[in-house]
């Protein structure tokens, strides 16, 4: 697994809780923001550049969180399928593969 | 008594009323220039920038660039210019010597007595004032689209602009405030400098200003006020639509986490640069001219990208202090704590391992979602305003998009002249 220092956080909104619940997988969520859901997935320098170059309305938060902001709701829903049919949140290389 | 500005000088409006304005135009060329300058027309007639007059000469330019300030001394650090090209010139006729009326919206804004045609080496002055000249610093990028040539003179405003609404009632001129601060009986006041919808990281870093201005004053009755002042200027795609930002930061006052004792709203038409030092110099600069006493700094203030480093402002605030007449306030961030189960300064617990920093990027990756933030990071009633900002402004979104780029309502507009 290739270390990631840059976290995405996928806050767990009600359809995503469901299809986590249904596949077995709640306690892959974490309890962050004074009682929000979300799950980490963590990106290494070269996939937080790719994801910044192939979506250049995200931004990486350098001067507070330290994290991926702003990547599209449809990226989030993507990448999320992704930890759900890997039960697994390293899946980075897989979702940036010939994007 | 003058109300007294930045460098000392008295703040002086520099506007005609209407039936010497058409006097005083008539028959003038006139100029049509884009939103930047118009802004700058307002800063400079309604004496936000005192004690700048006009648009820069060359001998101002050069020593801002060169010193960081004006001609005469006084600290300054962004320089104020009008740019045109060599054909423009030639079209409009422009010379020294011979004044031209400034347009906007189709209409007379403002008297230009053109006194000098310059160039200046534009990669120079971005380097001074953004400390490099990297295209993609968004400073750089505006400073390298000026036309080849600069014109300085005196702007004297012959139109007032009609300020469009919600924003009626944030546009407070110099004169204006000091007679609100009065009102009020405020001995001190400090200045948020925003360019955001507040969630409660931002409510904190004012509450915290706010104590540390009160400082030793009695407590008998309310002595010191927090001045919002948003900049309100040119605005890129992703950027919180201006309305959501005014409304929601009147909102923290109107909803009672802070109440008209001690919390203002108010706005300043200026396009930002993201020169983080400089520009923290010359927010001092502006808002000593709005008659506050103190400014709060945040870690990277103005800055962009990585440009700066975190104090880089505050340390060029402090070579200078001692000619500045506003009080800097050093701002520690504010952050979640699940162990103190409360918003903290990372100044106050000790808890670091368990820190959860927040900013406006993480909590629209919130909204985003799908997922209403927790009140302890963000205001209900903000987040209802947002969403109704959206519906009523933002065609749908509280960001811009390039609908909301074309079809919004300008924040102000320049009237036919009576």
């Amino acid at each position: 697994m290739a270390e990631g220092n840059y976290p995405i956080n996928i806050w767990v909104n009600e359809e995503r809780f469901t299809k986590l619940d249904k596949a077995g997988l709640s306690h892959m969520t974490k309890e962050a923001m004074a009682g929000l859901k979300v799950i980490f997935v963590y990106a290494n320098d070269a996939q937080r550049d790719k994801l910044l170059k192939v979506y250049p309305g995200a931004k990486y938060d350098s001067a507070t969180t330290k994290s991926i902001e702003l990547l599209p709701r449809k990226v989030k829903d993507e990448i999320f399928d992704l930890v759900i049919k890997n039960k697994n949140i390293d899946v980075l290389d897989e979702f940036l593969k010939g994007k | 008594m003058a109300a007294i500005g930045h460098g000392k000088q008295p703040i002086v409006e520099r506007i005609l009323e209407p039936a010497e304005a058409r006097k005083k135009i008539q028959g003038l060329t006139q100029i049509p220039v884009r939103s930047q300058i118009a802004n700058e027309i307002i800063g400079i007639s309604y004496g936000f920038f005192s004690p700048i007059q006009g648009f820069m000469n060359k001998a101002d330019v050069d020593s801002v660039v060169k010193n960081m300030r004006l001609a005469n001394g006084v600290i300054w650090s962004i320089p104020i210019v009008f740019d045109m090209s060599d054909a423009e010139i030639s079209k409009y006729g422009v010379k020294a010597g011979q004044p031209v009326v400034l347009s906007y919206d189709g209409n007379p804004m403002a008297l230009f007595e053109v006194e000098e045609i310059f160039t200046y080496d534009k990669k120079a002055m971005a380097q001074s004032i953004y400390g490099t000249t990297e295209e993609k610093h968004p400073g750089c990028s505006r400073t390298y689209k000026y036309a080849d040539k600069f014109i300085g003179g005196k702007i004297t405003l012959v139109n007032r602009p009609k300020i469009n609404e919600p924003y009626g009632p944030y546009f407070i001129t110099p004169l204006e405030m000091r007679k609100k601060f009065k009102e009020r009986g405020w001995k001190r006041v400090v200045a948020h400098q925003t360019r955001n919808v507040p969630h409660t990281g931002h409510e904190w870093l004012m509450k915290g200003a706010w104590s540390q201005t009160y400082a030793e004053l009695p407590i008998d009755k309310p002595l010191c006020g927090v001045l919002v002042n948003a900049i309100i200027g040119e605005k890129r795609k992703g950027d919180y639509i201006d309305e959501a930002i005014i409304l929601t930061q009147d909102e923290l006052r109107k909803s009672g986490y802070f109440g008209d004792h001690n919390h203002l709203t108010s706005l300043t038409f200026w396009d930002m640069r993201y020169a983080g030092p400089k520009e923290a110099i010359f927010h001092a600069a502006l808002r000593t001219n709005l008659g506050l006493t103190h400014h709060m700094f945040g870690r990277d203030h103005a800055g962009v990208g990585t440009y700066y480093g975190a104090y880089d402002a505050h340390n060029l605030l402090a070579k200078v202090q001692n000619e500045l007449d506003i009080v800097p306030v050093y701002s520690m961030n504010w952050l979640f704590c699940p162990h103190c189960g409360e918003v903290t300064s990372e100044g106050l617990c000790n808890h670091k391992s368990e820190w959860q920093k927040f900013s406006g990027s993480l909590i629209r990756s919130i909204v985003d979602d799908g997922v209403k933030p927790p009140r302890l990071i963000f205001r209900p009633e903000v987040f209802d305003l947002v969403m109704e900002c959206a519906d009523k402004y933002g065609f749908g979104s509280p960001f811009v998009t390039d609908e909301y780029l074309a079809k919004r309502i300008p924040v102000f507009s320049i009237p036919p002249l009576k």
